[in-house]
């Protein structure tokens, strides 16, 4: 008897921690939701956002069609003089490697990822995740290997590009971005295959649980760089 | 008595498989929401995202004016082979300036970081100026040196031993020198200040100043800058 109410006892108390943990999960997911539908300042701002976003889209839309006749003029400039053909072919070579151009070439790409283990059980869960260093450091890695273009979820790596964390979401070239992160890079594809050595920061990150694959492919496309690139405090000197 | 306590038995496991099927459920869900979305932002992120998205803006407009002046330019100028020559040279040397082929000028900041002899204070690694060089780029600048070494789109920085950082293929030690060119106050507030890098070396033990300077020179990139794989 005493038996059975032990039993019954444990029985009713697991079913009441599940119960529990069930009913505040679903409040979280409901919490969030309702939140965000209720909040009239935050969805102000959000609108806000959006229409930033917009103009900012459509002026670069903009732009484009500005660089396209620009390009023009300077095909009609130079047609028809060497001497300048030259100096229109050093500026065409000149934007590939700043990054106003699309690019193509062998390469590699590199993918990695948040790692799927539960990050309740009791490991130090940042260790899970990739930080900004990491995808600082796998760039830097790239450019030490030689890379020529080099693109982040088709962000292309610029000049002033910075690589920086927020949370679990990474801002390159204001453009927020999250896990899985594709690396595009386009260069010497064994010498760029070489990230992933033994020791190497590639098996480093594989080693903290994190998913990470790299994979030869002879023709990459890298997109152009899509902001805006315009220096205000800096002048050339002669 | 019996069979009725193994239908119980049963009866609860089958319960208490799917309330844990259910939760594993629930705990996929919250992990999959977008965090890459305005949807789930919070008030301090959506007004820092729209400060942001209102300065891109703003960047774009500017340039978009200066294209448009640009092509008004050659427009004007179409007829005369000489002036248009002249617009295509000028053409070229800003696509040199962003390849970083010319030497430049302007207002910023000069940090100087120098290694401490103490055994305990592990020197300036590559790692700490990539991570200076990448707050400097989100502060806006727009020429970078280390010990007159300029920082190029395609620029490494990897340690050689301890003590020897190696940029663009050459040594360099301490002393530390990183001039930027930018604005002052921008570059200086991203690197001091609470949880600033360089407040941070300094409270570690390095010796580490900034000065902002009127006029910095920065000089250029001096290998050949070419490509081989890109198409």
């Amino acid at each position: 008897m005493t038996n059975k109410k032990i039993i019954s006892l444990v029985i009713g108390i697991m079913c009441f921690a599940l119960t529990a943990g069930i009913c505040i999960q679903i409040k979280t997911v409901k919490n969030y939701n309702s939140k965000i539908s209720q909040n009239y300042e935050e969805n102000n701002l959000r609108t806000e956002v959006l229409k930033y976003k917009e103009k900012y889209d459509n002026m670069l839309k903009e732009i484009e069609e500005i660089d396209k006749k620009l390009q023009q003029e300077i095909e009609i400039a130079t047609a028809n003089n060497s001497e300048l053909e030259e100096v229109n072919r050093q500026i065409n070579e000149g934007n590939k490697m700043i990054g106003l151009s699309e690019v193509s070439g062998p390469g590699v790409i590199i993918v990695v990822e948040d790692s799927d283990m539960d990050s309740s059980a009791d490991i130090d869960s940042s260790n899970l995740i990739i930080h900004d260093i990491d995808i600082l450091k796998i760039v830097n890695e790239l450019k030490n290997a030689g890379a020529e273009a080099i693109s982040i979820n088709d962000q292309r790596i610029v000049l002033t590009t910075a690589i920086i964390c927020g949370g679990n979401i990474i801002n390159i070239n204001g453009e927020r971005i999250g896990s899985p992160f594709e690396i595009k890079a386009i260069g010497s594809p064994e010498a760029l295959a070489n990230l992933s050595r033994p020791g190497g920061i590639l098996s480093n990150l594989k080693d903290k649980d994190i998913g990470v694959h790299l994979r030869k492919d002879n023709n990459i496309m890298i997109n152009k760089y899509s902001g805006v690139l315009n220096f205000k405090y800096l002048s050339s000197l002669k | 008595m019996k069979k009725g306590k193994i239908t119980m038995i049963i009866t609860i496991a089958i319960s208490c498989f799917a309330l844990v099927f259910i939760m594993c459920m629930q705990f996929k869900l919250v992990r999959q929401t977008d965090i890459t979305s305005i949807e789930t932002m919070r008030q301090e992120e959506l007004r820092l995202e729209l400060a942001n998205w209102k300065q891109m803006y703003k960047q774009a407009e500017e340039q978009y004016e200066e294209k448009v002046s640009r092509l008004n330019e050659y427009e004007k100028n179409q007829k005369s082979a000489e002036e248009s020559a002249k617009l295509v040279e000028e053409t070229l040397e800003q696509t040199n300036m962003f390849l970083a082929k010319t030497e430049v000028e302007g207002q910023g900041i000069e940090i100087t970081i120098k290694d401490v002899k103490d055994d305990d204070i592990k020197p300036i690694a590559a790692e700490d100026l990539l991570i200076i060089v990448d707050y400097l780029k989100l502060a806006g600048a727009e020429a970078i040196s280390i010990n007159g070494e300029r920082i190029v789109n395609m620029s490494d920085i990897v340690d050689i031993a301890d003590s020897i950082i190696r940029i663009n293929q050459q040594r360099i030690l301490s002393p530390y020198v990183i001039k930027a060119i930018g604005d002052p106050t921008n570059l200086e507030s991203t690197l001091m200040g609470n949880g600033g890098y360089i407040e941070t070396l300094k409270s570690i033990g390095f010796e580490a100043n900034i000065e902002r300077e009127n006029k910095i020179i920065i000089p250029k990139y001096n290998k050949e800058i070419g490509y081989k794989y890109i198409q």
